[in-house]
C-alpha cells in the first residue's frame, strides 16, 4: 500500500535535527527499513517525517579508550564490514551480518533498529553480551544509559520524547575471547525467533567469564545470568543452556509456541556456547 | 520424431516484451478519467446486514460511486470459471445483505483516488446482526450449526441444512470383498492446510464503456470466455455486449480460473460510465481471492502378503469456505486422478464437502490431487515399510501402466459421470528409474540411516499423475490466416498464464505451415477477437488448444500448398513445406516461398488463405510424475530441510522442453511450500492472522534445495505431436515424497500439513524418547 500524505525535513545539522523534534510531533527517519513498511501499513501515520540520512558524522565508527563508538545511522553494512568493528568487537559484525538481506544491510541503521525495539531483532542480544551503553540526546539533555535498561519492552525503549539515539558505545573485546552469534531466522521474515549472542573467556582451561544476550525468546532482550553464573561456576554447556530462559516471559506466535521457543533457546545457547568455547584460547 | 520447431527450446514469443518491462500487464494502461475501486470487506464471519448507510460516503468529493446489494441485480451464481452450466453450486451474489466470512463483500465504492476510495468505504455505516459461524469443517454438518447458506434463492446445494455443498460416493468393483480378499489392511487420517496462490501479479481489472456503450473487461484472467458469460448474466446485459481482454497474465495457478473482480468492477464502470480499475493488495489477495480446499482424508487399502493392492477406499471431508466455487470438481479430482494410480479392482471414493465461514477456496494448481496423493503415496509408503517391500518396487508392482483402462474416471467426471481414461502413452516405469538415480535411491536408502550425528538424513519418494483436460468438456477454436510476408496471425481463446502457452501454440502452428517460430504472430484470449476457448486450466492448454491449432494450421496448409501447386505445376501430393517455403518432394527440386505464396494468393487469386478449427477429447490422458527427496531432519528443532529434490516427469513430447523444465520447477516450488510452511491461518472469529509475506512463508530463489528434473517423453496418441501436460503434475508428489524421507531419517510418520518444525519436533519426541531434550542439547 501507499503510506499516507506527510511532511519530510531532511536536516543537514544535529542541533537543526533536534530542534525539529523538540515538539514531539514528529517522527525521526533512520534507514527506513522499519518505519516505512510501518507506514505502508498504516500501523504508523506521522504527519511530519524528519530524516537524520544527512546528518553528517552520525555515522561514524571509531575507538578510544578501550570503547567503539558507533553512530546512530550506521548502517548494518558499515558495521558487518568495518575493520575497527571486526577487530575490536566482532560479535557485533557477526550479528549485523545475520540481519535482513543486502538490501536491508545497506539501509537500515544501527540506531533505528534497537530504537524500534523489535523482540526479534538481532542487535540487542550482542549488545547485551558486549555490556554496551547508548548515548541520547535532544535540545537540552545528553545521557548515557545502559543496553540491559535501554530495551524495555516491545517496541518501548529509554528514548524519551526530543531524545534521538546518538550512538552505541561497546567496550572491547579481548582479542583471546571466544564469541557467537546463533539465531533460528523466521521462514518468513528472516527476523529472529531465538538469538543467542555469547561470549566466553578461558583462563587455565576454566571459563573465567560468561556473557550471554538473548533475543526473540520473550518480549525484551535480556542477559541470561544464571546461566553465565553457572559457567563461571565450572558447570557444562549443556547444564548452563538448560538454565538459559530461566525466570523469563516467553513470546509465543504463529510459528513457535512459548515451550517450543524455550527449547529452541536452550538448543540455539548450546550452539552458540559450544562455538564460543571452542573459539577461546 | 523428426520436428523442426516443436520439441525446440525456443525463446518465448513475449519474453522480450517482458524482461525489458514493455506494457504487457493489465495494469500497464491508464485510460483517461479512470477511477479506483475498492471492496468494504466482512470484519465478521457471519452477519446480516441490518441496515447500510452510505449517504457519508457518496457524499464526499471525488466519490463517483457506492454499490450496496441495494443497487444491484440479485443473481444466483458461481464465480467458478467452469464449462455451463457449472457444476458448483449457483450460492453467491454480486452483493449480498448477509456475508458470510471475514472479507465477504459488504459494499463497493469508485474514487477518484486510491485513498479516496478507502476514505470512502471508512465512512460506510453498517449495523451488523452478528450471527454464529462455524468455522471448524468438523462440525459444519452438526445439527444445530449455524445455517450458512439459508437464502432460499441458491440453488444445485446438496444439503443446504447441513451445509454440505456437494457430496460424492462412488465404487468400482466392489470394496467390503476386496477388503476381505486382503491379507492386511491399512487405515490411517490425514489434513491437509489452506494454501493459497501467491500469484506475483494479484487479481486486477480494468472495466469502461466503449463508444457504442459496449463493457469492455481488461483482466488477469484464466477464463475470458466463462468471464464474459459469467458478467453478463449477473449483470443482465447480453453476451454481445461484453468484450473480455486478457493482456499478459502474471501467473494464477488456478486462483484465477475464477470471475471474481470482474462482475463488481463491470457494475462501478456502469453506475460511474467512466473507467473503473480495482487491484487486490497483497493482504487481500490472501483471504478475499481463494485457496487450496483444506481437507481431512481417511485412506484405507487392502494388500496381499505380496503387496499388490486389492483395494482403496478413501473418505474425505473438505471445505470450500463460505462459497462452493469448484467444491464438487475439485474434490471429485481427489478420488478420480488419485485412487486409479494403482491397478486395484476395487476402489471407493467418499467425499462431503462443506460450507465453513472462511475465506473461499477454488481451484489451485493440482486441483484436488496434492491432497490425495499426500495420504495415499504417505500409505503406500507405510504399507511397503510394513511388508519389508521397498517403495519403488511397491510401485513397480501396482502402478498404473499401458493399456490399462482407469474405470473410476467413467464414473467421476465434472461434477457428473466421465468417461474411461485408457493408458495409451505411460513413461512411469521410467521415470521412477531415473528420478531413483538421480537421487541415488539404492546407495541412500541402506548408508543414510546409518549416519552419526544429530541431524538424520533420509529419501522418500512418490508417485503421482493427472489428466490433460477434462474429457468431453474442455474444448478449444483457433484461427489463422497469412500474410504478405509469408507470416500468418494466430487467434486463440487460450489464456496464457505465464506458463508460456503462446509460445506452445505459435511452435505447433510454425512446425505444421513448416515456418519459423518468428513467422506466427498470437492474440489470444480475446473475446471480440479470438474463437471459443474454455480457458486455462485442468492442464488443458497445450493438448486441447494445441490440437485446435494443428487442425486449423493443417488445414492452412492445405491451401497454401493449393497455391504453391498452381505455382509450380506440380500435383499438391507432391509438396512439402518447411523452412519458410514450399517445394517438391520429387526431382527436379522447386520452391516458392511462403511470401510468393501469399503474394499470389492475394493479389493475384484475390484469395484469403485462413481457415479455422475446433477442439476437443473424450478422454484425458495423464501425465505421470515420480518424485525423490533428500530430506535432512534436526532432531534438536524439528526443522527438515530438503536437501535435493529430483522430479521425473512424463508430460508426453515436450514441445518446449525448457518451458516444461520451468513448469516443473514451479510445482516443486509451491510444493514445497505446500509441504513445509504454507498455511492461512485464522484465528477463533475468523480473521486471518498471516496475511503478508513476513508470516506466509513461500519459498523463494535463496530457500530452494538442489533441483533435478527429468524430461521422460512418451508419444500420446491423442495430443498434437504427442504432448499431454506437464505444469499440474508436478506440485503433487513433493509432500509426500518428503514425508517419507522424513520417517526414513527419523523413523516418524508426519500425516498433518504443513510439516511445521514444531509439530515435527513433538512427534519425535512423543515417538523416538531417546532423542528427548537432555540428549538433544549435546551438540555433536
Ligand atoms: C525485509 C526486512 C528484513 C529485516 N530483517 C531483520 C532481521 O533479520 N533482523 C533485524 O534485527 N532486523 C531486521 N529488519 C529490520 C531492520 O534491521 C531495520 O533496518 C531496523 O530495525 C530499523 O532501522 P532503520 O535505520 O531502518 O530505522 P527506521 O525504519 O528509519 O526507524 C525505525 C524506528 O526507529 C526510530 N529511529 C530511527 N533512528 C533513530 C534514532 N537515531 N534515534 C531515535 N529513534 C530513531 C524511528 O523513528 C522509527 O520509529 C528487517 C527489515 C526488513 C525490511
Amino acid at each position: 500500500m501507499i503510506p499516507q500524505n506527510f511532511e519530510y525535513s531532511a536536516p543537514a545539522t544535529l542541533q537543526e535535527a533536534l530542534q525539529l523534534i523538540s515538539g514531539g510531533e514528529c517522527k525521526v527517519m533512520a534507514g527506513g527499513m522499519s518505519l516505512i513498511p510501518l507506514m505502508k501499513l498504516r500501523l504508523a501515520a506521522p504527519e511530519h517525517v524528519v530524516d537524520l540520512g544527512r546528518v553528517p558524522g552520525l555515522n561514524s565508527i571509531s575507538e578510544s579508550g578501550g570503547v567503539v563508538c558507533i553512530g546512530a545511522t550506521a548502517t548494518h553494512h558499515d558495521i558487518e564490514s568495518s575493520p575497527v568493528i571486526r577487530g575490536r568487537v566482532p560479535l557485533l559484525a557477526e550479528a549485523a551480518s545475520h540481519i535482513g538481506d543486502v538490501q536491508v544491510r545497506n539501509r537500515g541503521t544501527l540506531g533505528g533498529s534497537i530504537a524500534h525495539a523489535d523482540p526479534a531483532a538481532d542487535y540487542p542480544a550482542s549488545l547485551l553480551a558486549l555490556e554496551a551503553k547508548v548515548r541520547l540526546v535532544s535540545a537540552n539533555s545528553d545521557r548515557t544509559v545502559e543496553a540491559a535498561d535501554f530495551f524495555l519492552d516491545p517496541f518501548t525503549t529509554a528514548v524519551e520524547s526530543g531524545e534521538i539515539v546518538l550512538e552505541v558505545l561497546v567496550p572491547i573485546e579481548e582479542p583471546r575471547e571466544g564469541y557467537r552469534y546463533e539465531k533460528v531466522p523466521h521462514p518468513a521474515s528472516g527476523f529472529a525467533v531465538v538469538g543467542v549472542a555469547a561470549r566466553i573467556k578461558k583462563a587455565g582451561g576454566k571459563t573465567t567469564l560468561a556473557r550471554i544476550g538473548v533475543t526473540g525468546t520473550g518480549p525484551r532482550a535480556f542477559r541470561a545470568l544464571a546461566a553465565e553464573k553457572l559457567l563461571e561456576s565450572g558447570a557444562d554447556v549443556a547444564t548452563a543452556a538448560a538454565a538459559v530462559a530461566e525466570g523469563q516471559e516467553t513470546n509465543a506466535d504463529l510459528y513457535a509456541s512459548a515451550e517450543y521457543r524455550r527449547h529452541l533457546t536452550r538448543v540455539w545457547a548450546a550452539r552458540a556456547l559450544t562455538l564460543a568455547l571452542s573459539r577461546a584460547s | 520424431m523428426n520436428t523442426t520447431v516443436v520439441g525446440k527450446n525456443l525463446r518465448k514469443v513475449d519474453g522480450f516484451k517482458l524482461v525489458t518491462g514493455g506494457a504487457a500487464f493489465t495494469d500497464d494502461v491508464l485510460l483517461p478519467g479512470m477511477l479506483y475501486g475498492k471492496i468494504l470487506p466482512s470484519p465478521y464471519a457471519h452477519a446480516r446486514i441490518k441496515r447500510i448507510d452510505t449517504s457519508k460516503a457518496k457524499a464526499l468529493p471525488g466519490v463517483h460511486a457506492v454499490l450496496t446489494y441495494k443497487d444491484v441485480p440479485r443473481v444466483p451464481h458461481t464465480t467458478a470459471g467452469q464449462a455451463w452450466p457449472e457444476p458448483s453450486p449457483y450460492d453467491t451474489y454480486l452483493l449480498d445483505s448477509k456475508v458470510r466470512f471475514v472479507g465477504d463483500r459488504v459494499a463497493a465504492v469508485a474514487a477518484e483516488s486510491r485513498a479516496l476510495a478507502e476514505q470512502a468505504l471508512r465512512l460506510i455505516d453498517v449495523d451488523y446482526e452478528v450471527l454464529p459461524a462455524v468455522l471448524d469443517m468438523e462440525a459444519a454438518m452438526d445439527a444445530g450449526a449455524p445455517v450458512i447458506h439459508d437464502e432460499p434463492d441458491s440453488t444445485k446445494i446438496f444439503d443446504r441444512e447441513h451445509n454440505i455443498a456437494a457430496h460424492i460416493r462412488r465404487e468400482i468393483g466392489n470394496v467390503d470383498d476386496g477388503f476381505r480378499e486382503a491379507d492386511f489392511i491399512f487405515e490411517r487420517e490425514y489434513r491437509t492446510q489452506r494454501q493459497q496462490h501467491c500469484m506475483l501479479e494479484p487479481h486486477v481489472t480494468i472495466c469502461w464503456l466503449d463508444g457504442d456503450g459496449r463493457l469492455m473487461i481488461r483482466t488477469s484472467t484464466q477464463v475470458p470466455y466463462h468471464c464474459r458469460r459469467q458478467v453478463a448474466m449477473i449483470l443482465q446485459i447480453p453476451v454481445s455486449r461484453v468484450r473480455v481482454i486478457k493482456p499478459r497474465i502474471g501467473g494464477g495457478f488456478g486462483g484465477k480460473q475464477e470471475m471474481l473482480l470482474e462482475d463488481i468492477c463491470s457494475a462501478l464502470a456502469l453506475a460511474t460510465r467512466r473507467p473503473v480499475k480495482i487491484e487486490y493488495t497483497r493482504e487481500e489477495e490472501f483471504y478475499m481471492a481463494r485457496s487450496r480446499h483444506p481437507q481431512i482424508l481417511r485412506m484405507k487399502m487392502g494388500v496381499k502378503r505380496d503387496g499388490t493392492v486389492v483395494a482403496s477406499h478413501l473418505q474425505v471431508l473438505a471445505t470450500t469456505g463460505a462459497y462452493g466455487s469448484h467444491a464438487s470438481t475439485v474434490q471429485g479430482n481427489t478420488g478420480s486422478k488419485v485412487l486409479p494410480l494403482y491397478r486395484a479392482p476395487h476402489l471407493r471414493f467418499e467425499c462431503d464437502v462443506v460450507y465453513t465461514n472462511t475465506p473461499v477456496a477454488g481451484a489451485f494448481r493440482g486441483y484436488g490431487c496434492p491432497q490425495g496423493f499426500f495420504a495415499q503415496e504417505s500409505l503406500a509408503d507405510e504399507i511397503a515399510y510394513k511388508l519389508g517391500m521397498d517403495p519403488v518396487e511397491f510401485h513397480r508392482k501396482n502402478a498404473i501402466r499401458l493399456g490399462d483402462v482407469d474405470k473410476l474416471s467413467a464414473q467421476l467426471g465434472e461434477g457428473k459421470e466421465g468417461l474411461p481414461r485408457v493408458i495409451r502413452s505411460c513413461g512411469l516405469p521410467e521415470c521412477v528409474k531415473r528420478g531413483a538415480a538421480a537421487i541415488d535411491w539404492d546407495r541412500k536408502r541402506q548408508s543414510l540411516p546409518a549416519r552419526a550425528g544429530f541431524v538424520k538424513h533420509g529419501v522418500g519418494m512418490s508417485c503421482t499423475m493427472q489428466g490433460s483436460g477434462i474429457a468431453g468438456i474442455d474444448w478449444a477454436a483457433s484461427f489463422l490466416k497469412m500474410n504478405e510476408d509469408g507470416s500468418f496471425f494466430l487467434q486463440v481463446g487460450a489464456s496464457d498464464v505465464g506458463a508460456g502457452a503462446d509460445t506452445v501454440l505459435a511452435q505447433i502452428a510454425a512446425e505444421t505451415l513448416g515456418v519459423s517460430l518468428g513467422k506466427i504472430i498470437v492474440t489470444s484470449g480475446d473475446t471480440d477477437f479470438t474463437p471459443f476457448d474454455t480457458g486455462a486450466y485442468a492442464s488443458s492448454t497445450t493438448i486441447i488448444s494445441g490440437g485446435a491449432v494443428k487442425k486449423a494450421a493443417e488445414k492452412v496448409r492445405a491451401q497454401v500448398l493449393g497455391v504453391a501447386a498452381k505455382m509450380l505445376a506440380v500435383p499438391v501430393e507432391n509438396l512439402a513445406c518447411a523452412k519458410d517455403e514450399v517445394f517438391t518432394t520429387t526431382k527436379p527440386r522447386k520452391s516458392v516461398s511462403m511470401a510468393e505464396v501469399a503474394l499470389q494468393a492475394l493479389y493475384q487469386e484475390k484469395l484469403q488463405i485462413m481457415d479455422g478449427a475446433s477442439h476437443y477429447n473424450t478422454d484425458s490422458p495423464p501425465p505421470f510424475c515420480a518424485t525423490f527427496a533428500e530430506v535432512a531432519v534436526d532432531t534438536q528443532t524439528g526443522r527438515v530441510r530438503v536437501v535435493h529434490l529430483a522430479t521425473a516427469v512424463d508430460p508426453g513430447v515436450a514441445i518446449n522442453p525448457m518451458q516444461a523444465e520451468g513448469q516443473v520447477e514451479g510445482a516443486v516450488t509451491q510444493g514445497l511450500g505446500f509441504a513445509l510452511s504454507e498455511e492461512l491461518m485464522l484465528n477463533h472469529t475468523g480473521w486471518p492472522m498471516n496475511p503478508n509475506f513476513l508470516d506466509y512463508k513461500i519459498f523463494s530463489a535463496k530457500d530452494m534445495p538442489k533441483l533435478t528434473t527429468i524430461l521422460v517423453e512418451t508419444e500420446e496418441p491423442l495430443g498434437p505431436y504427442g504432448a499431454k501436460s506437464v505444469s499440474e503434475v508436478p506440485i503433487n508428489g513433493v509432500a509426500p515424497a518428503i514425508a517419507n524421507a522424513i520417517f526414513h531419517a527419523v523413523g516418524v510418520r508426519i500425516r498433518k500439513l504443513p510439516i511445521r518444525p514444531e509439530d515435527m519436533l513433538r512427534a519425535l519426541y512423543e515417538q523416538q524418547p531417546e532423542l528427548k531434550p537432555e540428549e538433544a542439547l549435546v551438540t555433536q
